[in-house]
């Protein structure tokens, strides 16, 4: 009972998000050494040296920051893709916790988000922290609308809020051909709620690192680790709901799980590294006169699929 | 000490190096960025080790000290071609520009297994001014808003926003001289309400740029227009290797550099160009804004001035340059996107040339006045900064759309030295721009 219910769904989790953000860290590496950006050592070694010297590295004090929130920021962002990953069903029995209304707790996970990184920025009392923190705010109100909507379409013909119910609704065909828009859409979400690449508006090089700007030592480890943690949550959120999370023959549920996840963030890290970042006023009014429209697109065509 | 098998483990991490530029001290910063052992960040508190590259003048000290005592500990400081601070009398100093990888790696390295201490603190940590506690909230002044705490305005409404009205709290800072994103030695007074800049004032002009010694030659004698040309390709390629790290294009941006650093007149930017137009940086990284006028344009002179349709260049006047067929290109809506295409424009132009010149041998008639890359270098008369031009150009930007137009804008004045012709060679006789 308490292995069941407690033991193994915890250990799940957090071994999902440890192996996880470590492949995120290694895979970003070799994606960049393949893009001509090489660094010296090896790629697998880099990320746990890199978690070291943070590790040795004093925590860096700014002037009558607001402690608790700066400091607990990071673990906030951890928390919610830990909170994430829980709802990513591995197989039809092997899901941390199965609720029924596991697609709207992942809506809220994406909204909280916003909530915690600008806390990260305004909390540091500096700057350049802080235009980063306004700058993720004008983002996140932008992505979180495409995402309800594109998720929307994807439990209406699982006729259900449930991921496992959502992934059982794709024996037959996976969302990706179902719904060609929404896939493409979510990726766009899932660069938003990680600030990935292209929409990397709160930690950009023209802040200087932005909300982290002024983090150093441990905290700093903390919030890289939540990033890429998140970039996990979100490619199990994302193999689940379009790619038929643990569907497939041959091999086990669990690994076509792990096999879509790396194809999603294969796709997610290497946008991050080929396309630039877009400026902030651009990068609104796609959302809101492209993509958003494009989103409703993708909500009728789920409606009408499902009448027919 | 004994050393953990954390610090061994991080001792094997590629060095993150912050650079404080001095004169002259981004060439140096472009050999370094290539490097796979080192890591350039952008914030000093991401450092493990603080590199001041040339000299920085004594008005800058107090700056530098700020900067160094940012450098969370453990850090070790390395001084390229620079006077350390009073205080590090036992910094490193490198001149060498070959040796400078290693001991940065090295630093690193003895840092984080104990060899050597780190850099100490040089100011007191305590804010630049007391805390007064006056006042019904202990902000120092009278009533509300009446205060200054820690010497600072209190943040707030003293005038409406420029671009729609919802007016945000004002955010009154200084920035620079070693803020990596702007030229260096250029420091500004911004106020910003939200990421919109209300105001923008130049403190403290951007060190002048070392250009190639050719350009220097040839206002004495003829030199081969090939050369010439060439060094002006290279020169805009290292600015787009700016203008495409602060895009967030790492990848392209070390692309660029790998190119300017093998040029040759038989290379080809059309690949490049395409790549960018493709990946969006004309189109998503910037808006059509920081447009200069017909006045403006004049004052920068050069390139900036060719993008905004003034098709003024020295080049014209010159007779063995107009045999090989050249004309000014230009550009006509002088903002960021058509500066880009600009520089891009230029460095086809010069290679086009220089593949001309080489094929013939073909030298410069004209001495006394050459056409930098930085704008027209008359009889005696360099290009002199117009970084004061900002003031008038910022406010109503966002933020990135600010530094996206000052990466794009050449506005510094020129060196009267020229840049060492290879930074493989040490400087024996440090010219006067050398000593801090």
């Amino acid at each position: 009972m308490i292995w069941e219910q407690l033991v193994l769904p915890t250990l799940t989790v957090l071994l999902a998000l440890g192996i996880g953000a470590y492949a995120v860290a290694v895979l970003d590496r070799l994606i960049a050494g393949a893009l001509g950006l090489s660094r010296a050592g090896s790629a697998w070694l880099a990320p746990l040296a890199r978690g070291a010297w943070l590790l040795t590295q004093s925590a860096n004090v700014t002037e009558a920051p607001d402690w608790q929130a700066w400091r607990l920021a990071p673990l906030l962002y951890l928390m919610l893709a830990a909170v994430g990953l829980a709802l990513v069903p591995w197989s039809a029995s092997l899901v941390a916790t199965d609720l029924a209304t596991s697609v709207v707790l992942w809506g809220s996970v994406e909204a909280l988000a916003t909530v915690v990184i600008f806390l990260h920025g305004w909390s540091a009392n500096a700057p350049l922290a802080l235009i980063g923190a306004y700058r993720y705010v004008a983002l996140g109100l932008s992505y979180i609308l495409i995402s309800m909507f594109v998720l929307i379409g994807v439990a209406l013909p699982a006729e259900s809020l449930q991921f496992t119910q959502v992934v059982a609704s794709q024996a037959e065909l996976w969302n990706v051909i179902r719904q060609p828009l929404g896939l493409p859409l979510f990726l766009i979400v899932g660069l938003g709620v990680s600030f990935w690449g292209p929409l990397n508006l709160a930690d950009s090089t023209d802040l200087a690192g932005g909300t982290a700007s002024e983090v150093s030592g441990p905290p700093r480890l903390a919030w890289n680790l939540a990033r890429a943690a998140m970039l996990v949550a979100f490619s199990g959120v994302a193999a689940t709901v379009f790619l038929g999370g643990w569907l497939g023959p041959w091999l086990p549920g669990p690994l076509w799980l792990v096999l879509k996840m790396f194809a999603v963030l294969l796709a997610l890290l290497l946008a991050g590294r080929l396309l630039p970042r877009l400026s902030p006023e651009r990068c609104v009014t796609l959302m809101w006169v492209v993509l958003l429209p494009l989103s409703f697109v993708d909500l009728v065509w789920a409606g009408l699929e499902a009448l027919l | 000490m004994a050393v953990s098998w954390l610090r061994r483990l991080a001792a094997r991490a590629p060095v993150p190096v912050f650079p404080a530029l001095g004169v002259h001290g981004d060439a140096m910063l472009r050999e370094l960025a290539l490097d796979p052992g080192v890591e350039l960040v952008g914030s000093p508190r991401h450092a493990s080790v603080l590199l001041v590259a040339g000299g920085v003048p004594p008005d800058q000290h107090a700056a530098l000290r700020r900067v160094h005592d940012q450098v969370p500990r453990p850090f070790a400081t390395l001084w390229w071609r620079s006077e350390p601070l009073d205080g590090l009398e036992n910094a490193t100093r490198i001149d060498a520009p070959s040796a400078l990888s290693d001991a940065l790696i090295a630093a690193h390295r003895d840092v984080m297994l104990g060899r050597r201490g780190s850099s100490p603190r040089l100011l007191p940590d305590e804010p630049p001014n007391p805390w007064e506690g006056l006042g019904d909230d202990g902000h120092g002044g009278e009533g509300m808003m009446g205060g200054v705490p820690y010497g600072r305005p209190m943040a707030m409404n003293m005038h409406d926003d420029l671009r729609d009205g919802l007016t945000l709290d004002s955010l009154t800072f200084r920035l620079g001289p070693f803020f990596p994103a702007l030229p260096p030695g250029m420091q500004a007074e911004v106020t910003l309400q939200g990421d919109l800049v209300q105001t923008w004032a130049v403190q403290h002009a951007p060190y002048p740029l070392g250009l190639d010694a050719v350009f220097f030659d040839a206002r004495q004698q003829p030199v081969s227009i090939a050369e010439l040309e060439l060094a002006r390709a290279r020169y805009h390629l290292y600015r787009l290797f700016h203008g495409l790290w602060l895009a967030g294009l790492e990848s392209v941006g070390l692309h660029v550099l790998r190119l300017a650093r093998s040029l040759t007149p038989d290379s080809r930017v059309d690949g490049l160009r395409r790549r960018l137009a493709r990946c969006g940086f004309f189109d998503l990284t910037m808006t059509a804004s920081a447009a200069l006028d017909d006045e403006q344009a004049r004052q920068i002179g050069g390139p900036a001035a060719r993008a905004a349709g003034l098709a003024d260049d020295l080049r014209s006047e010159d007779a063995n340059y107009r045999r090989l067929g050249f004309t000014p290109v230009c550009q006509q809506e002088g903002n960021t996107r058509a500066r880009w295409w600009q520089a891009l424009a230029e460095i086809d132009q010069s290679l086009a040339l220089a593949r001309q010149a080489a094929a013939r041998d073909v030298q410069t008639s004209e001495v006394g006045s050459v056409e930098t890359p930085r704008g027209p270098w008359r009889e005696g008369q360099r290009p002199q900064d117009a970084s004061h031009l900002l003031d008038e150009l910022l406010p109503g930007l966002e933020w990135g759309e600010a530094l996206a137009a000052i990466a794009s804008l050449d506005l510094a004045a020129v060196s009267e030295w020229p840049l060492d012709a290879s930074v493989a060679e040490p400087r024996t006789t440090p010219p006067e721009e050398y000593r801090a």
